[in-house]
């Protein structure tokens, strides 16, 4: 009995940490779906979404989570300016070309904050950033909670919007067989910037999620690049349900690896397990 | 049946690259007419097709419909125009229902309006359709798939279809069924434009067609009176 409750801590906070790291990589996701591009530069974008909620927070005292009422559009229209005059163009020239712009924005954003806020670590603090509520013996800071019930409001949302919207089946069908989505009537090019546009808001949220929960320094979003692609090679591409059991996988690994191997595990095990995968499974556990 | 013609295709000539594929072609359809293009495998059927969707551009030579220009138009802006084109290995959206592949057919502003009643009249040509509509498209039969193809092409409130290739791998009875169904569609004011190996049976089914190779029409006139035509019988049966 005393092993069960000895691992319910690890496996409860694995569990709900998972439901960040799916909110990290579904804007990923959706850009690789549409646009068959790699964007690398993801990892800077959720980062920039920390440092956008830090801030207002800071400037003009907005709660980092009400703050995406106003976040969430700049984001949009970044994302869709960002296609429009930056990845088009490279998208249109080759696959190789998308990857080094991206990796452009990447530093520029990067560097960006590096000189605006400092390489020092911020963290977005509010008046629950260290409550905790205890069920029976555990302990689960309010945050991690927050962060999963996002995750599960992100991925309703998209959800219905991709369901029963025209536009969204229409992304749908654009990232299944682009030219004859030309055939429907669909503009293609207005596709990808609503993609875009839809990844930068969820970078967005995903940047003020990460931001609640643990402090970021400008080179955070590297660490969050390499745990999308764990997350979305874990559950596989085209599915959410896929990037979702991902997740929680990598956010389990994660706990369990540390509560067993101690920090080293914490880094380690999630990507034995994705080696693991692409060496049983390569399309991911729900990939088609 | 009025006798109008609404497509016109002038001398277009299409490259792909530096290489040319199309000379001097030309073709007409008219309302409720359903006409063929046939030819051999490689003969730049699809080129054709593809030139007339706005999927390709000629670098010579125009394409009309119902007196506007459309020969530079991109194909997402053609299908408003009344133009459907069911492509060639029917390309449905694989991991898609039957159903939502066909509600995407009405993706176009014009045809959202009228979005039910013409799910309800693709229901009526092919009730199989209805009993699956929950199918992921990618399980379903060749012969479904094709069903699924013209459906989804009806769906955008079509006055001119384009089909390229549809008996391609189907077989005999259910190309005929499928012809019946072209009949139908004819019988409901919508044209056809059908492009063919399967030069027989298409020519037992259209009104007029149009005898394609190595690029050029060769041959023009009453799909009948084709059949009768020497040149045919020796190219495509011989006899």
């Amino acid at each position: 009995m005393d092993f069960i409750t000895e691992l319910a801590s690890p496996i409860i906070i694995g569990l709900l940490l998972g439901g960040l790291y799916v909110v990290i990589a579904l804007g990923l996701s959706l850009v690789f779906g549409v646009m068959k591009v790699i964007n690398v530069s993801h990892g800077a974008l959720v980062i920039l979404g920390s440092y956008a909620a830090f801030f207002i927070l800071t400037q003009l005292g907005i709660d980092p989570i009400l703050g995406l009422v106003i976040l969430i559009p700049i984001f949009f229209i970044l994302g869709i300016l960002i296609e429009k005059y930056l990845l088009n163009r490279a998208v249109k020239m080759s696959a190789d070309a998308a990857l080094i712009i991206a990796f452009g924005i990447a530093l520029i954003i990067q560097n960006a904050i590096q000189i605006i806020w400092t390489p020092y670590s911020r963290s977005l603090l509010t008046e629950y950033s260290m409550n905790r509520i205890q069920i029976g013996e555990i302990y689960i800071p309010v945050v991690y909670i927050l962060d999963f019930v996002a995750a599960l409001v992100v991925m309703l949302v998209i959800r219905q919007f991709l369901l029963r919207t025209y536009l969204g089946q229409a992304i749908t069908a654009a990232s299944q067989d682009r030219k004859t989505a030309e055939l429907m009537g669909i503009n293609p090019t207005r596709v990808y910037q609503i993609a875009f546009g839809l990844s930068m808001a969820l970078a967005v949220i995903a940047g003020v999620f990460f931001g609640i929960t643990f402090p970021f320094d400008p080179t955070s979003g590297n660490a969050l690049l390499i745990i999308a692609f764990g997350v979305i090679i874990l559950g596989g591409l085209g599915s959410m349900v896929g990037t979702f059991i991902g997740g929680m996988i990598f956010g389990l690994s994660q706990t369990l690896g540390g509560h067993f191997f101690g920090p080293t595990g914490q880094l380690l095990v999630p990507f034995i397990m994705v080696l693991v995968v692409l060496t049983i499974r390569p399309q991911g556990l729900f990939g088609r | 049946m009025t006798d109008e013609v609404f497509l016109r295709v002038n001398n277009i000539e299409t490259y792909y690259g530096s290489l040319q594929v199309l000379w001097e072609v030309s073709l007409e359809v008219k309302r409720g007419e359903i006409v063929a293009i046939a030819g051999a495998n490689g003969a730049g059927k699809s080129t054709l097709m593809n030139t007339i969707c706005g999927v390709l551009h000629p670098a010579r030579g125009s394409i009309e419909f119902e007196n506007k220009n459309i020969t530079h138009l991109n194909a997402y802006d053609i299908v408003s125009l009344g133009i459907s084109q069911i492509p060639e290995g029917r390309r449905l959206f694989p991991e898609m229902t039957v159903l939502q592949n066909l509600m995407i057919g009405s993706y176009d502003r014009n045809a959202r309006a009228n979005k039910e009643k013409n799910l309800a009249r693709v229901y009526e040509l092919f009730p199989i359709l209805k009993e699956r509509k929950n199918q992921i498209a990618k399980t379903l039969s060749g012969g479904q798939q094709q069903m699924v193809a013209i459906g989804r092409g009806l769906m955008s409130n079509p006055k001119l279809m384009i089909i390229d290739e549809m008996s391609l791998g189907l077989s005999p009875l259910i190309v005929s069924d499928l012809f019946r169904v072209l009949q139908e569609i004819r019988e409901r004011g919508i044209a056809i434009l059908l492009v063919e190996q399967n030069v027989w049976q298409t020519l037992h089914e259209a009104d007029r067609a149009y005898v394609i190779e190595t690029g050029r029409i060769v041959l023009a006139g009453n799909a009948l009176d084709l059949l009768e035509e020497e040149e045919v019988r020796n190219a495509y049966f011989g006899t």
